[in-house]
């Protein structure tokens, strides 16, 4: 209910001076997006279904494509395990931690660097070297450095997240409005007082947009880790699974992983909609 | 609080090490804490037994074992100073000493269980194959888990002895978990396989036509416990222990398969069922340095390495 109202506002607030197309349009949006969890549901049972076929009937051995009820249930039994919830807990650590860092440098370098066109031509070329660098390529420096500490999962979740954060970042205080920055300046603002009231806001959504990428890519890199390096978390469990031939439980975990990349990206995406529903009312108000 | 704590156990190991009249090279009374990299196989059974049985910490060692993923992190963990010791296999050492890494072998790992036919790795063929024996392997695609390593090497091996050639085999690498779905794909014409891999994989059909660690050495040390110069440099005694410990261990291990299997599933998953058909290697505590040097020559036979490195300077003594 309030989100439909949220998401219809923002179109509205952002430009339409015409209000009269707004509760035209609210119904057939609504019936779509029952409609679209509906067919959620259904894709997902329709895809357990087949899941338990396959392997029932022969399609695919069962030995390496167990059916779902029994994956399901190995990853139940699992759950009652705290070492799943220790691996979990680590898997979280490593990408929160991770990411929280990449955010931080890619937040202060980018508006620092974003905000002096000479420093940001100046350091284009190496940004423009380092960035397509896979994560995965830094797996020997990060063995050899940290071993199967927290620290490996660390260095490839913040390599790769701090590059898309930083791009958007860049991106972002590179979209700020001219006029609005020049209106600024000859009221007397100060360079502080842009990047807060100017900068930021102009920046914000691209942000936002930086994170969600970070996030996804950040959850990537720390179970690629663990499954590689051997550094704590479901990745590792998952390799333990493997090596011990426990196909059961690989696909357990492999369900686990996925419906915890699912979670963190619904959570990033409300606090996207959230902070950007502050944003784009305070513009509103502020041109109205 | 926290260092309060620490005094406390510290000052009670004291105690315990001066009643049993030990008085070894513990430090200040306290454990010294040690982390050794390993695979979570049945190969660092062990270790696993030694922890539990108390031999490491009766010689002054708190031992961590870090489960590393594969081997990659075991010889640049070692290296970096990371882990003290770390459990690898002959030929990555035998490589990383040719090419100059400070690495030293302290104790044996594994060991084959020179029983053809009944050891704890071989070469399967699918479920119907035409292959019985290793010289039909000539121009055949065989599944190994690393190239230019232990498995192509022993497995080439097989094959010349048998009488084949074995120039024109095609090895593709792949994952020991993998291999039972790609023989049955008929990916591959034939995989090395370790346990528990080779035991399910002849539950679902294939058949062994060789042990190929076997036919290169009646036995063969597989893997071993390695460390490098600088720990050693810096805390032989620390290394003295270790090795001694170690050694304790493996005994333990062979005098007790039941151990081993029941140990096995502490720290991996491999189905219980499975455990109990599993074949076990064996666990001598010395390296059999004569079949290390087979390998090292095999491997010069066929290029993995231009020359064979003066093994004496792997070993610790």
């Amino acid at each position: 209910m309030t989100e439909n109202v949220r998401t219809s506002a923002v179109p509205a607030a952002s430009g339409s001076p015409d209000p009269a197309p707004r509760p035209a349009a609210a119904p057939p949006r609504r019936g779509l997006r029952l409609g679209n969890t509906a067919l959620g549901v259904i894709g997902i049972v329709g895809f357990l279904a087949l899941w338990e076929i396959v392997p029932r009937v022969g399609l695919v051995s069962g030995r390496y494509l167990p059916p779902a009820s029994e994956v399901l249930a190995a990853l139940a039994e699992r759950m009652t395990m705290p070492t799943f919830w220790t691996a979990l807990v680590d898997t979280l650590a490593g990408w929160g931690l991770g990411l929280a860092i990449a955010f931080g440098a890619a937040v202060v370098l980018g508006f620092t660097i974003g905000s002096v066109p000479a420093l940001r031509r100046f350091t284009a070329s190496t940004v423009e070297f380092l960035r397509p660098i896979p994560s995965v390529a830094l797996i020997p420096l990060a063995v050899l450095l940290y071993a199967t500490d927290i620290r490996s999962t660390l260095l490839l979740v913040v390599y790769a997240a701090f590059w898309q954060i930083y791009i958007q970042v860049l991106y972002g205080v590179a979209d700020v409005d001219p006029v609005a920055e020049q209106t600024a300046r000859s009221f007397g603002l100060g360079r502080l007082s842009r990047v807060r009231h100017i900068i930021w806001p102009s920046a914000l959504p691209y942000l936002l947009t930086g994170l969600r990428l970070g996030a996804a890519v950040a959850l990537i890199l720390a179970i690629t880790a663990q499954l590689i390096i051997g550094s704590p978390g479901l990745g590792k469990e998952i390799a333990v699974a493997q090596t011990s031939g426990a196909v059961d439980s690989v696909y357990a975990l492999v369900i686990a992983t996925g419906a915890l990349g699912v979670t963190l990206n619904v959570g990033v995406r409300m606090l996207e909609r959230r902070l950007l529903h502050w944003h784009t009312s305070v513009r509103g108000e502020s041109s109205a | 609080m926290r260092r309060k704590i620490f005094a406390l156990t510290g000052a009670a190991v004291l105690v315990m090490t001066s009643a049993c009249g030990g008085g070894d090279e513990t430090e200040e009374g306290g454990l010294t804490e040690v982390t050794v990299g390993a695979i979570p196989i049945v190969d660092v059974a062990p270790l696993h037994l030694g922890v539990e049985q108390g031999y490491f910490e009766e010689h002054g060692i708190d031992l961590t074992i870090e489960n590393t993923t594969g081997g990659a992190a075991a010889v640049p963990g070692v290296v970096s100073g990371n882990f003290e010791f770390a459990f690898g296999n002959v030929t990555s050492l035998i490589i990383g000493r040719q090419e100059n890494l400070p690495l030293k072998v302290v104790s044996n790992g594994v060991t084959s269980s020179g029983e053809d036919g009944n050891d704890f790795g071989g070469i399967v063929v699918p479920e119907g194959s035409d292959i019985t024996s290793p010289e039909q392997l000539e121009g055949a695609t065989i599944a190994v888990n690393n190239l230019e390593n232990i498995g192509d090497t022993t497995v080439r091996n097989s094959v010349e002895q048998a009488g084949g050639d074995s120039g024109d085999i095609e090895f593709i690498e792949l994952a020991f978990p993998d291999m039972p779905a790609a023989l049955e794909n008929g990916e591959v014409d034939a995989a090395w396989v370790v346990e528990p891999f080779l035991t399910s994989s002849m539950e679902n059909g294939a058949t062994e036509i060789a042990s190929n660690f076997v036919d290169a050495s009646p036995s063969l040390t597989i893997a071993t416990y390695f460390t490098s110069e600088q720990m050693i440099a810096e805390d032989p005694e620390l290394v003295e222990a270790f090795r001694t410990a170690m050694h304790e261990s493996l005994n333990y291990a062979n005098a007790n398969p039941d151990e081993v299997r029941r140990i096995v599933t502490t720290y991996t998953e491999i189905d219980q069922n499975l455990i109990d058909k599993i074949r076990l290697p064996n666990f001598p505590a010395e390296v059999d340095q004569q079949s290390v040097q087979t390998i090292a020559d095999l491997m010069v036979e066929y290029d993995t390495i231009d020359e064979a490195p003066n093994l004496d300077e792997l070993y610790y003594e």
